[in-house]
């Protein structure tokens, strides 16, 4: 064993120390820059999400924040003074997650023949129609005053309130979603949605129902929504319609562009520049729209695939450190 | 098993692609079908997969009729194709891209009924498959980066992998070389099989004639004559349907007869191409 390869071990035993040690360090910052990173993780969360069906099987939804506030507010109504309603934060997580599923299946059935610009006009409606609904339902939700005062969550008996315990929240959620979705990227499913992108028809010729097909990644994705959506209503402890806006869906749909399409470690680098970019420029917070349009064409022109190289995936950086580790000859 | 088009009629709008065809398919044989650009050759094979409706008449495998059920059950079934203009999923590797030909074996096994497949006897599969179509090699390289031939045998091997009793080849040989066609041919040869049907439609006459069973020409959406190549070839009826009647074509006629000289007749468009 040479002298590199002992090198390069300290070096990537560095980096991943590093990495941890950051992640420790982050519930000792001020409360501002804890608030900054959950809201990272969270569009994480999202976008890694909705990715299955952008990235992985080629659907355009730009209506996916339309989950979000299924998630949210099945939180708002099955923990606060609404309806008196109080059941435990992890109960109404999976509840949200389911709600999110079906609603994706609601979705995805009329609209599943659709493809292209016509699919994402027609989820973007959806994402509309879900917004105005809540907005009207008055006796339901409110209407655009929102639900104020949710229950304070706890997680086995761990009181979830400040922005440090949503941290850590998030932040295991976070890793479960990309290594549930890296896991379903790789298995023959992840191939399946892949070959649905290049050609459906083909897909249909070799056996394989296409629309099953999306309606798991529609599923799927909006599970990881609703999800999502829960935390943050636990979070904010108070949701109103204006949460969820079309900008919001288009958020994340840029996240995933300007990080890489179909690519995890693409979609974590995204959710970064685009969450901390209008922090950075608080000061320009009129102008936030117009400063994605620019990052956005910067990107595309610069680099149409994206910030990170599709190449350098998480299959990618896992192959490095497992090649580094067991067979350090062949690197 | 065994496949039939019983009184099969395809309309597209007022245009009449098939009128009233019926063919039958027993595994065990390799079957062309033949006949002029617009005879409906394409027709047939996009109806038997179902990727057409047919507008009367019925086809059947075995005993299930297939003209009601959506492609992807047709498939599932047992019947498998190749396209006309290569169709992989360039994305993909070339082991990807026969892997993901056992979706149906691997997921909601509970809703299609199908046996399922463990990732090692998939592999395995698909490994054997590669094997056997000389792609090991190219196993990990990009279906999209291949050469145009190996491609042509990716798509071929597909077509294959999952053992389909029904295998529709839409002109396996176009867009390939002379020694690449023979290659082909010989290929598909090797593939015939007790327990299976392979039904081709090619342009190439020599490949139609060296490895086909039986030939089904097709002229305006109607049987002309069906028989071994054999006969096909000395039948009055084919080559008047071939080369045409009217004067405009008699050139076309006379360097089909040169090259029928040198011993091998073509299709129209196989002179075109050559």
């Amino acid at each position: 064993m040479g002298n590199s390869v002992i090198a390069r071990r300290l070096g990537l035993l560095a980096v991943l120390a590093l990495c941890v040690v950051l992640l420790a360090l982050v519930p000792y910052l001020p409360s501002y820059y804890v608030r900054v990173v959950d809201s990272i993780l969270i569009y994480i969360i999202l976008a890694v999400g909705l990715n299955l069906v952008v990235g992985y099987a080629g659907l355009l939804d730009l209506g996916f924040i339309a989950f979000y506030a299924v998630g949210a507010y099945a939180y708002a109504l099955l923990a606060s003074g609404q309806f008196d309603i109080h059941l435990p934060f992890i109960v109404i997580l999976f509840i949200g997650a389911a709600a999110g599923a079906i609603a994706g299946v609601l979705l995805g059935f009329p609209v599943l023949k659709l493809r292209g610009d016509y699919l994402a006009i027609v989820t973007l409606s959806f994402g509309e129609i879900i917004r105005i609904a809540i907005n009207n339902a008055d006796d339901l939700t409110n209407g655009p005053q929102g639900i104020a005062g949710l229950d304070r969550a706890s997680l086995f008996g761990l009181p979830l309130t400040t922005p440090v315990h949503f941290y850590w929240l998030l932040l295991v959620l976070a890793i479960i979603v990309c290594g549930g979705v890296y896991y379903m990227e790789r298995s023959i499913l992840g191939k399946a949605w892949r070959a649905l992108r290049e050609d459906q028809d083909v897909v249909r010729g070799l056996g394989i129902n296409t629309t099953t097909l999306k309606l798991l990644a529609f599923a799927l994705s909006a599970a990881i929504g609703g999800a999502g959506g829960v935390i943050f209503g636990a979070f904010q402890r108070f949701v109103s319609p204006e949460s969820f806006t079309f900008q919001e869906s288009l958020l994340v749909v840029l996240i995933i562009i300007i990080g890489g399409v179909g690519n995890i470690v693409g979609v974590i680098a995204g959710a970064v520049v685009l969450v901390v970019l209008p922090e950075v420029l608080h000061f320009a917070a009129q102008y936030r729209l117009l400063i994605y349009g620019v990052v956005l064409v910067t990107v595309i022109v610069l680099r149409p695939g994206g910030l990170v190289s599709p190449r350098f995936n998480l299959g990618f950086i896992i192959r490095k450190v497992r090649t580094l580790w067991l067979s350090p000859s062949k690197t | 098993m065994a496949l039939a088009l019983e009184n099969v009629s395809k309309h597209f709008g007022s245009l009449v692609a098939i009128r009233n065809l019926s063919l039958s398919f027993d595994v065990g044989s390799i079957y062309s079908i033949i006949g002029p650009n617009g005879a409906g050759k394409s027709t047939v094979v996009n109806m038997i997969a179902g990727s057409y409706s047919v507008t009367s008449g019925t086809i059947r495998l075995g005993a299930t009729a297939l003209n009601q059920l959506p492609k992807h059950r047709i498939a599932q079934l047992g019947v498998s194709r190749t396209y006309q203009n290569l169709r992989l999923f360039d994305g993909m590797t070339v082991l990807e891209n026969l892997e993901v030909c056992f979706f149906p074996q691997s997921w909601l096994t509970f809703l299609t009924g199908a046996k399922r497949l463990s990732k090692a006897e998939r592999l395995e599969i698909c490994h054997a498959c590669l094997a056997e179509f000389h792609l090991s090699d190219v196993a990990d390289v990009l279906a999209g980066d291949l050469p145009y031939g190996r491609q042509k045998i990716l798509e071929l091997a597909r077509a294959f992998v999952t053992q389909a009793p029904i295998v529709l080849l839409d002109e396996p040989a176009a867009g390939l070389n002379h020694t690449e066609t023979k290659d082909m041919a010989a290929m598909i040869a090797g593939l015939k099989r007790e327990d299976r049907a392979i039904i081709l439609v090619e342009h190439d006459m020599d490949m139609v004639m060296s490895i086909s069973d039986r030939i089904d020409v097709l002229n305006y959406g109607e049987l002309l004559c069906s028989g071994t190549p054999d006969l096909v070839r000395t039948n009055e009826r084919v080559q008047e349907a071939y080369l045409g009647t009217t004067e405009e074509l008699d050139d076309i006629r006379k360097l089909a007869q040169s090259r029928r000289a040198q011993g091998g007749l073509r299709a129209n468009a196989g002179i075109v191409r050559h």
